[in-house]
């Protein structure tokens, strides 16, 4: 804004009061005022919401991380009312059974030269195959599975896993017929 | 697109070129080339087992490996992108550092996003799931794309381009060390992913599938370098127009103000009659 003229006779300032009136002396510039969208900060507020939440969720499942079959084995009394995911793979044999009236699958689990019966209630996975790794959550049973005595080999060892949730943990191998099949005890090429 | 007239930067009414539009030729010839590859003459993954004689293994889900590895790949590839510029504008402060990153985080954003989509409709016939909460590796590629789409709305915040820029910057250094976490989330913390180990590293993977893999690198790497010329184009009108704006208002503001108006303002006598003014 160009300032209201103060003019005396000829244009000039008439007097002293109209000079001081007239200050022509830069006056040091006001700070720019920050023009922000409301919209823009709600939405980078509403992110770091959900940074937030999903930091918690995966600090919340710090204690589910998966343990081996051998581990969960040697850590039985530990674990015993707890609940956790187990790594495995499944050997070859697999009996179809009622268990409390939910349909299940009974199978033994392998790590190295550890077994651990399992009873999954529920279908298992669209690839579930002996030989393909799974990672199952649920815990410690006492007690033989249910039709333990028709699986290949059971471990049989007075225990066994009930689990409910099951993911396929599949290798990194991509050469068909000529991708080497994890045998038990190498859980090393587990993808 | 937007007009180029309007920012003062000649006729063009689009952001294509002779060349541009020759990679948008060749982008789309190897789009259409990777879906014959991956769709159509790969084998699906099946495989007999030993023991059993059953057949098992990934079937026709193993197709997506040729479009969710490359999008990882062009994804670290436009955040790195993102970084670089990044530390540009920190030490350069000029605007083509600024736009160039604005550009590599947005293109960055939605292949993140593809990443994820196309990784959850690859999870649920393989894994048995579509999303599994304290995978470490979705995790980490989680937080990455919430932390760029954050970079993003952080830009608009205000308007002041230097402010958004040096924020921006600030905010994507950050956000880029996640990628060396998602990248290696597998081998660090392998008892907490559903992820494979790499199967390049490992070398388990040969032939055709191998060939289609890498095609599929070649073909995201076009789709990448195609975006990112548009995308680049219009952010740097985006920018012009700006400053054209900016300009034009000091020329229309300065034409409002006569220069008697002015000389008369600081107790000058105006130096000709004026109209309007005489009596």
């Amino acid at each position: 804004m160009v300032p209201e003229p103060v003019d005396g006779p000829n244009g000039a300032p008439n007097d002293e009061s109209d000079l001081q009136v007239f200050d022509l002396t830069p006056a040091p510039t006001r700070p720019e005022r920050i023009r922000r969208r409301p919209a823009a900060m709600a939405a980078v507020a509403i992110l770091l919401v959900a940074l937030v939440f999903v930091l918690l969720r995966t600090l919340g499942d710090a204690s589910l991380f998966f343990y081996e079959v051998s581990e969960a084995v040697e850590r039985r009394s530990e674990l015993a009312d707890s609940r956790f995911r187990v790594v495995g793979t499944p050997q070859p044999g697999l009996v179809e059974i009622d268990v409390d009236g939910e349909p299940a699958v009974v199978f033994t689990l392998c790590a190295g030269d550890v077994l651990a019966d399992v009873a999954h209630l529920g279908d298992p996975a669209e690839l579930f195959q002996p030989g393909v790794p799974v990672v199952l959550q649920g815990g410690w049973v006492a007690g033989p599975a249910p039709g333990v005595a028709d699986l290949w080999s059971p471990a049989a060892d007075g225990w066994h896993l009930r689990t409910d949730h099951m993911v396929v943990k599949h290798d990194n191998d991509y050469r068909g017929d000529g991708a080497e099949l994890a045998p038990c005890g190498d859980q090393a090429s587990i993808g | 697109m937007a007009t180029t007239t309007d920012a003062g930067l000649g006729e063009r009414d689009t952001t294509g070129s002779p060349r541009s539009r020759l990679l948008g030729i060749a982008t789309l010839i190897a789009v259409a080339i990777l879906g014959v590859l991956a769709f159509a003459l790969t084998e699906p993954d099946v495989r007999i087992h030993p023991e059993t004689g059953e057949e098992f293994g990934q079937f026709d889900a193993v197709r997506m490996l040729y479009v969710h590895v490359p999008l990882v790949i062009v994804t670290y590839l436009s955040y790195g992108i993102c970084a670089v510029a990044s530390i540009g504008v920190l030490v350069k402060r000029t605007p083509w550092w600024d736009v160039t990153a604005h550009t590599a985080a947005e293109i960055g954003t939605i292949f993140c996003g593809l990443v994820l989509v196309t990784g959850s409709i690859w999870g649920r016939p393989v894994w048995n799931t579509w999303w599994e909460w304290g995978d470490v590796r979705l995790m980490t590629t989680l937080v990455l794309f919430l932390m760029f789409t954050g970079y993003l709305a952080l830009r608009r915040i205000t308007e002041d381009p230097r402010r958004q820029a040096r924020r921006a910057a600030v905010v994507a250094l950050v956000a880029v060390l996640d990628i060396p976490l998602v990248n290696r989330s597998v081998e660090w913390w392998e008892n907490r992913t559903l992820h494979q180990r790499s199967t390049l590293g490992e070398l388990k993977i040969e032939d055709l599938t191998l060939f289609t893999l890498f095609f599929g690198f070649v073909t995201a790497g076009l789709v990448l370098a195609w975006l990112f010329l548009h995308r680049f184009r219009v952010g740097w009108l985006e920018r012009a127009a700006i400053d054209h704006g900016v300009a034009a208002a000091i020329v229309e503001r300065q034409s409002e103000t006569s220069d008697a108006e002015v000389r008369r303002s600081v107790g000058e006598q105006p130096e000709g009659p004026e109209e309007g003014l005489v009596p």
